[in-house]
């Protein structure tokens, strides 16, 4: 697969726009405090994308760092000072300064053995949320968080809070974006298609994939912030090892490696999370099998599908005057 | 102390069983199996039906309960491992998550989510010098001891086990000489799900019994498997026991701190060793 420095033309604002009114139309079906779940599931599924999608690095311990920013932002409340946006800066901070202490380990492995790290973290992360630090955390009851008035950003209020968060996610979008056709950008991609050779070119890739996971990680932390603010309350289950499929199964069924992949991916697991366990009772069985179904025959994701139903289109157009060396593309 | 010793042993001869498995599957196959969870909560799940139904017979469940993964190992294998030979790991890493969830799902709809208690078969104690050391973990070291002697046996004299070596090192020079990898390679992941299963089967009288009772027993023998070397099965026996006494001594001092402990060694490792899979 090629690497193109940016998306083919930059529909830049139009998707923004997209973005925004999709989340708006839904939520009159759905209701505003579950669509201000849906985005924040969003943005912890991109910054997944960040590492799987862009670097190939899949981790099984990614609700480590979403915990850790709610309990960051969380126990900054409670303890120190009830102003939201400081907050979430601490919760960002806490989760980005985790991901560099353990990136320093974690990043040296690939494949599964960097899933199943992430996920021995994760574990140990759980435990101590759980019971060495009951005194703070209080364990498995959690706390809640009540955050202050800030003049007129009131993140009590829903609607407020939804705005808020669809600022958040199309800020994250537009780094996200920048970042990744930027060289930076191609360079991580590089690193997935082959690392040895971007080493060869004289790159340290150790420095680029221990940015990537700290940048992923703080943008989890932002996640697991805005996570404790719309629940008002934070508890262990904010860092379940056993969740962490959760955002696999989205990235993969958006289609891995594309930012509106990700937007879709979140969105389609919420309503599938959301509104499925009340018909079917086996819950995880059919995340299973649909997990199965997509690394055998579904491997692109539903992006990345229409992605190729539309090149298709356009080659259709095109067809009738030969391509100068299409055959080697074969 | 010298309980202390034992309780080390025992645990370490339980995570041997386990990591024996997932250390062959991935040096012959390149496939990390999360599908281990399964087989071994699966073999316990049986062996609690089985020593119901039994009425106490403990021996003779435990050996059909190991009997009953079999099959269910080689569904596995045969429908989902063996179509990802040659793929990225992490889709086979996905994929025998999606079987470990389904599976799970299945325990759950048999068996509810409720733990089961489960007591000591033997419930004695040996006693001398003034200590009694419960029988079966003593038991347990014993069998650990004699498999790892079988399996030397196993790898070294038989063909099959030479083959299975022979494949670790190099599996398209085995494939030049006309050996049909693919058998010998379900031959191993059978293998190492009936261990798996046996570990089970061996340590759930000593332990909690839950549907998601497999996810931090392997999450401790990946940390087996890290510390010794992939596809090594020396140094898999040796981390085992290493660890086990870990979790032991640590357990003597902060009983909730056994397992973060054993993590922690694996990324002091980790720091000094790097590996590349």
């Amino acid at each position: 697969m090629p690497l193109k420095n940016a998306p083919a033309k930059d529909y830049g604002a139009i998707g923004f726009l997209v973005i925004a009114a999709g989340f708006l139309l839904i939520t009159p079906i759905l209701s505003t405090h579950r669509v201000t779940d849906f985005m924040i599931f969003c943005i912890f599924a991109m910054s997944f994308d960040l590492l799987y999608g862009y670097m190939g690095r899949l981790s099984f311990g990614h609700m480590l760092f979403l915990g850790t920013g709610a309990y960051g932002a969380g126990l900054f409340i409670k303890y120190i000072n009830g102003n939201p946006l400081l907050a979430i800066l601490v919760g960002i901070a806490v989760a980005g300064l985790l991901g560099m202490l353990l990136g320093l380990i974690i990043v040296r492995t690939t494949g599964a053995c960097f899933a199943l790290i992430n996920l021995a973290f994760n574990h140990i992360g759980f435990f101590l949320v759980l019971s060495p630090l009951r005194e703070i955390t209080r364990g498995e009851d959690g706390f809640g968080v009540s955050a202050s008035k800030l003049g007129f950003l009131n993140l009590g209020s829903r609607p407020i809070m939804f705005g808020f968060v669809l600022l958040c996610l199309l800020l994250v979008f537009y780094f996200l974006k920048r970042l990744i056709s930027s060289p930076y950008g191609i360079m991580i991609r590089s690193i997935k298609e082959d690392e040895t050779r971007v080493r060869f070119l004289g790159y340290n890739t150790y420095l680029y994939k221990w940015l990537t996971f700290v940048l992923a990680g703080s943008i989890a932390g932002l996640a697991g912030a805005l996570t404790a603010l719309n629940y008002n309350y934070v508890n262990p289950n904010a860092m379940d090892v056993n969740s962490n499929v959760g955002v696999v199964f989205a990235c993969l069924i958006g289609g891995a490696g594309n930012l509106y992949g990700a937007l879709i991916g979140g969105v389609t697991y919420m309503i599938i999370s959301n509104f499925l366990p009340i018909y079917i009772h086996r819950w995880e069985m059919f995340l299973g099998f649909s997990l199965l179904i997509i690394t055998f025959r579904f491997r692109k994701g539903v992006w990345g599908y229409f992605q190729g139903v539309w090149e298709n289109i356009v080659k259709k157009k095109v067809i009738g005057k030969p391509i100068e060396g299409g055959a080697a593309d074969l | 102390m010298i309980y202390t010793i034992v309780y080390g042993f025992s645990i370490g001869a339980i995570l041997y069983f386990i990591s024996i498995g997932l250390s062959l599957t991935f040096g012959t196959m390149r496939v990390i199996n999360f599908a281990h969870t399964l087989t071994y909560t699966i073999g316990v799940y049986a062996l609690i039906t089985l020593v119901a139904f039994l009425q106490g017979y403990f021996v003779l469940a435990a050996i059909l309960a190991v009997i009953i993964v079999i099959p269910i190992s080689y569904v596995i294998e045969r429908f989902i491992i063996r179509r990802l030979y040659g793929e990225s790991l992490d889709y086979t890493f996905i994929a025998t998550f999606a079987v470990s969830l389904i599976g799970v799902d299945v325990i759950k709809w048999i068996w509810g989510v409720n733990p089961y208690p489960m007591k000591d078969p033997i419930g004695e104690y040996l006693m001398f010098w003034g200590l009694s050391l419960p029988i079966y973990r003593i038991l347990i070291v014993i069998i650990a001891i004699l498999l790892f002697v079988a399996l030397n046996f196993f790898f070294k004299k038989t063909i099959v086990g030479k083959i299975v070596v022979a494949a670790l090192d190099d599996k398209d020079g085995v494939r030049c000489l006309g050996i049909n990898v693919d058998k010998y390679f379900s031959i191993v992941f059978i293998l190492g799900s009936a261990l798996a299963a046996l570990g089970g089967v061996l340590y759930a009288p000593i332990s909690s019994i839950h549907p998601y009772m497999g996810l931090s027993i392997l999450l401790l023998s990946f940390a087996v498997v890290i510390v010794g070397g992939m596809g090594n099965l020396k140094g898999t026996f040796l981390s085992a026991f290493a660890l086990g006494m870990v979790m032991a001594i640590t357990a003597r001092y902060w009983s909730q701190g056994a397992e973060t402990m054993v993590f922690i060694v694996m990324a002091i490792v980790l720091i000094f060793k790097p590996i590349d899979i």
